[in-house]
């Protein structure tokens, strides 16, 4: 990979989400809307417009770019916040907290980036729970960082690569707008299948 | 959802907010939002607006055009797939390739299966027929296919197959005043052809529809290559579903009598025979109905419609293709 092409912090979420849904969305650039990725959209279009404001000691700046050379990261932040000199990043998510601990590591790859950025170690996030309106403290521990510069590896190998990760049953898939393009359960099927004379 | 057809002659097609807007002169003939739409088919004479256009793309809703006869003409697709990795592996696959050789056979099998099960069928339900040529003769291209090693051979037994299922079609007809004798097109003329013609083009748009979506690159086909500048790999597809889709259709609309003789004109000269505008409406809402009628999958286990079904086989080849998955199996109706 050349030195100007960026991971979007976005695709290590989807990639700890499902190796194949970020390649489809990463790699074969595939997407498909459905009522869970409208209703995180249309929440993000309200988070998404650049501003700044102060709440009581609170610095808050929203929709900045977030880059690190570091760890070749690029992407866009919903909320940073500067309190008693401390930066933390938020991230905004759709419904209750999942039972994946995907949005931890993009709060995580987040903190990365404005480390660098402020020039500050990061040592806590949020995530934000629009369903709730909950905010979740996230630490950023040694462990979520060695996990998130893992998950940063992967990315980069799947992006310079292009190979497909297997499309493989789990949970997850029933909530996934994927689900009817990669069809998970179809290898078993047809392994299953008899044809008719 | 479905597909909508405009048959009105000078017809404006026309768009008002997020609604697809026909007017013939000047009144409104058909207001559907443009959420519930997955295809639009032009036949015939009629005008479209550039907003319109643009919103189809943005809405990914392919765009027909066919003469009113139905006779392709052209098609806009919204942007190709960036999905590479798929038309690559479509690409590798070309020629005399074990996999191309394969699904070759899978399409073939599919419709050849399929036509013995029709004939099966009609056999069962009228005792005085006498198809069992016909089925032995299927019977044995399907047979011969496992050990066909090239795709000239497996183009040789889908003909052979296909003319053993015609020269009993006209034994399928249960009413007096139509008749089949062989299979003629470009054009066609006699009414059951002139019917399996229109039936085809409009399966070819829907299949070719659901191989764009899916990522293909609709020229490259396995089967079909005969031809520079045809959907080849649409026709792939189309074959296991001509018996089930559009033969069923046009046997429906004949032996119940929902179209008869008049619905028909004949051309002079040429004896090109083709519908009436009322005879088209009724063989389009047939064909509309049956590709929304629900069956169960037989790979998939669930419910589906015809409609789905091509989405299905286009992303089951994609699968194969791409080494997802050992084999590709033909949608075979039981």
């Amino acid at each position: 990979m050349n030195n100007t092409e960026y991971i979007p912090i976005a695709a290590l979420n989807q990639y700890a989400y499902c190796p194949h849904r970020c390649w489809r969305m990463f790699c074969a650039e595939e997407f498909i809307d459905n009522q869970y990725t409208i209703e995180g959209t249309s929440l993000h279009e309200r988070v998404h417009t650049l501003g700044d404001s102060n709440r009581e000691d609170t610095w808050q700046i929203r929709a900045i770019y977030l880059k690190s050379e570091k760890y070749q990261l690029i992407g866009k932040s919903d909320l940073i916040e500067l309190e008693n000199s401390e930066w933390y990043p938020i991230e905004y998510k759709q419904g209750l907290k999942g039972e994946w601990d995907n949005d931890e590591l993009q709060v995580c790859a987040q903190a990365l980036c404005l480390e660098e950025m402020t020039g500050k170690s990061v040592t806590t996030g949020y995530i934000y729970y629009a369903h709730s309106h909950q905010r979740q403290l996230v630490e950023i521990s040694e462990e979520l960082r060695q996990s998130a510069i893992a998950t940063i590896k992967s990315v980069q190998n799947l992006l310079e690569t292009g190979i497909m990760p297997t499309a493989t049953y789990s949970k997850r898939c029933q909530g996934c707008s994927f689900y009817n393009q990669c069809l998970p359960q179809v290898a078993e099927k047809v392994r299953r299948y008899q044809e008719d004379i | 959802m479905g597909t909508v057809y405009i048959t009105q002659e000078d017809a404006f097609i026309g768009k008002v907010d997020e609604r697809l807007n026909v007017k013939y002169e000047k009144k409104t003939i058909l207001d559907v939002p443009l959420i519930k739409i997955d295809g639009l088919v032009v036949m015939g004479r009629a005008s479209i607006s550039p907003a319109t256009i643009a919103e189809l793309v943005n809405y990914k809703i392919p765009l027909t055009f066919l003469t009113n006869k139905g006779k392709y003409i052209a098609r806009l697709e919204p942007e190709m797939s960036k999905n590479i990795f798929l038309r690559s592996a479509q690409w590798k696959a070309m020629g005399e390739s074990t996999q191309a050789i394969h699904v070759s056979k899978g399409f073939v099998r599919g419709k050849l299966k399929n036509y013995r099960q029709s004939l099966l069928q009609a056999q069962r339900r009228y005792t005085e027929l006498n198809l069992s040529a016909g089925i032995t003769q299927l019977e044995s291209a399907i047979a011969n296919l496992a050990q066909a090693t090239s795709i000239d051979s497996i183009r040789g037994l889908e003909g052979a197959g296909s003319a053993a299922y015609f020269s009993c079609f006209n034994q399928l007809i249960r009413v007096e005043n139509f008749q089949f004798h062989t299979r003629n097109r470009r054009p066609p003329t006699d009414p059951v052809n002139s019917l399996l013609s229109l039936g085809y083009a409009l399966l070819r748009h829907d299949v070719q529809g659901a191989i764009n979506i899916v990522g293909f690159d609709p020229y490259l086909g396995y089967l079909h290559t005969e031809r520079y500048g045809r959907p080849s790999l649409a026709l792939d597809l189309m074959e296991e579903f001509r018996p089930v889709i559009v033969d069923a259709v046009v046997l429906a609309a004949i032996n119940r009598r929902i179209l008869v003789p008049t619905d028909f004109i004949t051309e002079p000269v040429s004896n090109a025979v083709s519908l009436t505008k009322e005879g088209l409406h009724k063989f389009l809402r047939l064909y509309q109905e049956k590709k929304q009628t629900k069956f169960k999958h037989p790979v998939m286990q669930k419910q589906y419609t015809y409609q789905e079904s091509f989405e299905i086989q286009a992303r089951l080849l994609a699968k194969y293709l791409m080494g997802e998955i050992e084999k590709y199996p033909p949608l075979v109706m039981k």
